[in-house]
């Protein structure tokens, strides 16, 4: 029986258990400093998990991983460059963006949600294809109208001799809004870990209070959230995190993310989703308009993949007008299907988990190729392979776990026929 | 007033008005030719001719006035400064005098010009005819060596490890060339004539002197001919020169002009007679899809002509891109029949392919042994990956598309560090400097380049056919075709068609699958052979990612479904799209200059026509 428990979490968690030991050994063969590692980390942390987030939804709605979250990087690129025009800087500009981004986005996400309506089964292959068309009509959007039909004044947004908008667009002119969000409020890993510590156990302790938490499970993670920081007071674990700031106000926003993730599944619409995603059928039969539901999830992971990209553009400082928003599809997928989800349930913490173990891999693997092949090139690739390779296996596993759960009920149904 | 008889009435004016430009079209077309034609020419010719010497006239004045001026003020014993101003105010007024002064044409008598540059241009088109045959004659005498030269330069090139350029175009070197002595007659011939045109213009132009002629002869022998000079040219390179005020009959001469443009307008406007006519016929026998691309593909058809962009030279190299690439589409048949629907997974196959090409290379095997070698060790890699993708295959049946989507691209980003580890030792195909083999790698006359395309080939007028890799098309499609009419192709179809009733026959419905994977597989590594001798380089790394989307693409373009297909599908859908894409490039380039639009296009005309085959691949009515 025991023997089985494991056997059943290693099988569940393979993935993950994979890339733990993956991580492991790159790191040690990287020859990076932990604390350059953790400096990297937080960095990339901060820039990618609200994206990843933004996956969640669909997955519950049976939707699978939603690869056009790539067309609402775009619509958050559309409005960036045009923030950048109007010449509004600093967090002005990013709440503007954020503004702007939300109706394009969310009519975008109307419109894919209605194409893959009609092609219900095949949601992630179709959405993938339909991140290349859109970049198709990106391409025309930025080459041929921006810039040309519709003129730009800002310099540097437009390249004299060349037909469209500039390859690379910068944010950190005074135009710019680099930093808008990182930079309201940055203190030092210590300091970061003390505020965020005080603030849970507050919480914690005022659910005690009002009766909503089990007085013993919030007295041991009181005590946990101790032990961390005591933990901190240890030189050689303070050392490790030497180099680490935290932007404060953007991990606060990918909490906010988190907790509107839990709480929408509490409302009406979330039991909607998770309806849906369980069955279709059973769904519509009870009365729920199966298709809106799918819509609406669609729509959001839309608005809010392109606030995802806002803020990875904010911390980049810059971002290549024809590329930035092609990978995004890709790497948010494999982060959270690294952190234990499959293309059928994810939760938060799997995300976050994901996009840690993801973006580890990422810093480490280029300098482990360098040491362990010579060639800094295989690490490159290496974790490219990795990032499709994780998708490609989440979708087996899926795939084979839907054709073996099929068989005993073809089984009993086709008994039932007889009889 | 019913829908269908506004359709009727509107086809019938499409008709009519497009039989109507054809008529004036054809009716225009030969007085090109003709005396009227020649008349138009001439018109416009002498007008620019005197626009053009006109300017040298005032020149001449001018130069007449100033030395006045100075002999004036010298007399009047004023110092140089007062030279100067009087040089200066004198030019002014000269200029003034002339700036506004129109000749008036019509009672100049251009009766002797007319004559002597009918002579100077036959003079002058006689010599450049002369110059571009001698000029050819060199150019082939001294290929060989060029070739040779350029081999010989690629080699060293390999050898120091530099990277070896893509488009490789042999030039001549013209330098040695020598005028022979024909040319050197007939542009003496020219010069003499010239003369004759200096004498007939001093008697319009009395003020222009012997030295204002020399200066002039260079503007003037560019007017009247130019080397490669037609009717159209002519005429445009007049009108830019704002000589079309010299014309009596312009709206004529215009006709005459545009009569070709006239007669495509008028057949596009029958195309459009007949879609609108048809246009549900065409839509439910094609499906919209086809509809708008095979309209597409026609449009651009005729704006090539319209821009007066070569068509046989861009439907020649369509075929040739249709040869290249149909292997690979024809890789998406048996995918498709044994019921794995489109094989994204098609880089697998391609990948073997490409193996097999570099083993070739690094034995050096020439000409077609190393290419039906290339061949053989590509399928059998093939044959056994393929083997394998299908066993996965068959465990997950009815998710294969976005499964095989992202396995093909695992294993083309495996692939990648792979062909930087392969022990490969060619310097052919090794980076000198730094590990791994090149991203492409340049095929030449020792290995398989063209080793199809050039087999039998000829030539009709621009038009290359390239024999032998339309030949191995049609053979392999032949192959493809006669496999699904044998039994096991029979079976196949039927567990493509119905995997149930496939199974309640007693057909082993896995083993048919295992078999259509195999070939689907089988089949794209030649092909990507097929298209790496027709382009003459292989590409390595990320490149052979896309190229399932496009193979799947071409095919639905054709007319297949995810589920249905034929071999007919493989060869309109790859001729229709290769030649949206062969033709798109030139004419977006002349619509914007120097953009990426066509790029732009395969991108959306691809991913487009997948989404419209998802889309109608069922599944949508259900809740």
């Amino acid at each position: 029986m025991r023997k089985n428990d494991v056997r059943a979490i290693v099988r569940n968690n393979a993935v993950t258990i994979m890339f733990v030991v993956l991580c492991i050994i790159c790191m040690a063969y990287s020859g990076q400093s932990v604390a350059y590692v953790m400096y990297e980390l937080f960095g990339r942390l901060s820039r990618n998990a609200f994206i990843v987030l933004a996956l969640i939804i669909p997955i519950v709605a049976g939707m699978g991983i939603n690869f056009a979250i790539t067309i609402g990087a775009m619509a958050a690129q559309i409005a960036a460059l045009w923030v950048i025009e109007w010449g509004v800087s600093g967090i002005g500009g990013f709440l503007l963006a954020m503004l702007i981004t939300m109706p394009i986005a969310a009519f975008f996400g109307l419109l894919i949600g209605k194409l893959m309506n009609k092609m219900k089964g095949q949601e992630m292959i179709g959405g993938l294809i339909l991140g290349y068309f859109a970049n198709g009509l990106y391409q025309l959007l930025f080459l041929f109208i921006f810039g040309n039909l519709i003129p730009l004044n800002t310099p540097g947004l437009v390249i004299k001799g060349s037909t469209g908008v500039a390859n690379t667009i910068d944010l950190s002119t005074a135009r710019g809004f680099k930093y808008a969000l990182d930079g309201i409020w940055r203190v030092p890993f210590g300091e970061a870990l003390y505020i965020c510590c005080g603030v849970i156990a507050v919480v914690l302790v005022v659910l005690m209070l009002m009766k909503k938490l089990a007085r013993v499970k919030s007295l041991i993670a009181i005590g946990a959230l101790a032990a961390a920081c005591l933990l901190y007071q240890i030189p050689a674990v303070a050392e490790l995190f030497a180099m680490v700031n935290i932007p404060m106000v953007t991990f606060m926003v990918v909490g906010v993310l988190c907790l509107f993730n839990l709480g929408l599944m509490k409302t009406r619409i979330g039991q909607q989703f998770r309806a849906v995603g369980q069955n279709r059928t059973v769904a519509n039969a009870s009365g729920i308009n199966v298709d809106r539901v799918r819509v609406i999830a669609i729509m959001i992971s839309t608005v809010l993949a392109g606030w995802g990209q806002l803020i990875f553009v904010q911390n980049m400082g810059s971002f290549q007008t024809y590329g930035a928003h092609e990978q995004v599809g890709l790497y948010a997928g494999a982060a959270i299907l690294v952190g234990g989800a499959s293309i059928r349930r994810a939760t938060n913490s799997q995300a976050m988990l994901g996009c840690i173990l993801f973006h580890l891999l990422f810093i480490v693997a280029p300098a482990a190729g360098k040491n362990l092949f010579g060639d800094a090139a295989i690490g490159e690739y290496f974790r490219v392979f990795i990032s499709y390779g994780v998708i490609a296996l989440a979708l087996v596993m899926h795939a084979w776990s839907g054709v073996q759960k099929k068989k005993p009920q073809n089984a009993l149904r086709e008994a039932a026929a007889k009889n | 007033m019913t829908p269908s008889k506004v359709k009727r009435i509107i086809a019938i004016v499409l008709a009519v008005a497009g039989v109507a430009l054809i008529v004036l079209g054809a009716l225009s077309l030969p007085k090109r030719g003709g005396e009227q034609g020649q008349q138009i020419l001439d018109t416009l010719r002498i007008r620019t001719l005197l626009n053009a010497t006109g300017d040298g006239v005032v020149e001449s004045y001018v130069a007449i006035a100033k030395k006045d001026a100075t002999a004036k003020a010298k007399e009047a014993g004023g110092g140089m400064a007062a030279i100067r101003d009087a040089v200066a105010k004198a030019e002014e007024e000269t200029r003034a005098k002339y700036a506004n002064a129109t000749t008036d044409f019509s009672t100049l008598d251009t009766e002797a010009l007319s004559q002597a540059v009918h002579a100077y241009e036959s003079a002058l088109s006689a010599y450049y005819a002369s110059a571009a045959a001698a000029e050819q004659a060199y150019v082939d005498a001294h290929m060989e060596e060029a070739r040779a030269a350029a081999e010989a330069e690629r080699a060293a090139k390999l050898a120091a490890g530099e990277d070896v350029p893509e488009e490789t175009e042999v030039t001549v070197d013209m330098s040695g060339f020598e005028a022979t002595e024909e040319m050197q007659r007939l542009s003496a011939a020219a010069d003499e004539s010239y003369a004759a045109v200096g004498a007939a213009l001093q008697e319009i132009y009395p003020v222009l002197d012997s030295g204002a002629l020399d200066t002039l002869k260079g503007t003037i022998s560019a007017i009247v001919f130019q080397s490669g000079d037609t009717f159209t040219v002519q005429y445009d390179r007049y009108i830019a020169a704002g000589s079309g005020a010299a014309l009596s009959n312009a709206t004529s001469a215009f006709l005459v002009r545009y009569a070709d443009d006239l007669v495509y307008g008028g057949v596009a406007l029958l195309v459009c007679a007949l879609v609108v006519m048809f246009n549900e016929l065409l839509v439910s026998k094609l499906g919209i899809p086809r509809v708008i691309i095979g309209l597409f593909f026609i449009l651009l058809c005729f704006m090539s002509l319209w821009y007066d962009l070569s068509l046989s030279t861009l439907l020649s190299n369509t075929v040739v891109r249709m040869g290249m690439n149909s292997i690979m589409v024809l890789a998406m048949v048996p995918g498709i029949q044994c019921g794995i629907s489109l094989n994204l997974g098609l880089p697998i196959g391609l990948v073997a392919g490409l193996i097999g090409g570099l083993m070739t290379i690094e034995m050096g095997i020439p000409g077609w042994g190393g290419f039906l070698f290339a061949i053989l060790v590509g399928a059998v890699i093939a044959a056994v990956a393929g083997w394998l993708y299908a066993q996965l295959l068959n465990r997950l049946k009815g998710e294969e598309m976005s499964v095989t989507t992202y396995v093909g691209f695992s294993i083309v980003s495996l692939m990648c560090i792979a062909w930087l580890v392969l022990p490969f030792q060619s310097l052919k195909l090794r980076w000198p400097l730094g590990t791994g083999l090149r991203n492409t790698i340049g095929l030449d006359s020792t290995n398989f380049k063209h080793i199809l395309d050039d087999l039998l080939a000829f030539n009709i007028g621009g038009f290359t056919v390239p024999t032998g890799l339309l030949l191995f098309m049609l053979l392999c499609c032949f192959l493809v075709w006669l496999f699904s009419r044998s039994k096991t192709g029979v079976a196949m179809q039927a567990v493509g068609n119905n995997p149930r009733f496939a199974e309640a026959t007693g057909i082993n419905v896995d083993k048919m699958r295992v078999i259509g994977t195999v070939l689907s597989t089988v089949l794209g590594a030649v092909g990507i052979l097929v298209y790496s001798q027709s382009y003459g380089f292989m590409q390595l790394y990320t490149a052979p990612r896309q190229m399932g989307f496009i193979a799947a693409s071409a095919i639905l373009i054709g007319g297949a479904s995810t589920s249905r297909c034929k071999i007919s599908h493989v060869l309109i859908g790859t001729f229709l799209f290769q030649g949206v894409l062969t033709l798109g490039m030139p004419v977006a380039n002349v619509l914007v200059p120097g953009s990426t639009i066509s790029e732009t296009l395969r991108i959306l005309i691809s991913n487009g026509i997948i989404l419209y085959a998802l889309t109608k691949s069922g599944g949508g009515s259900r809740a």
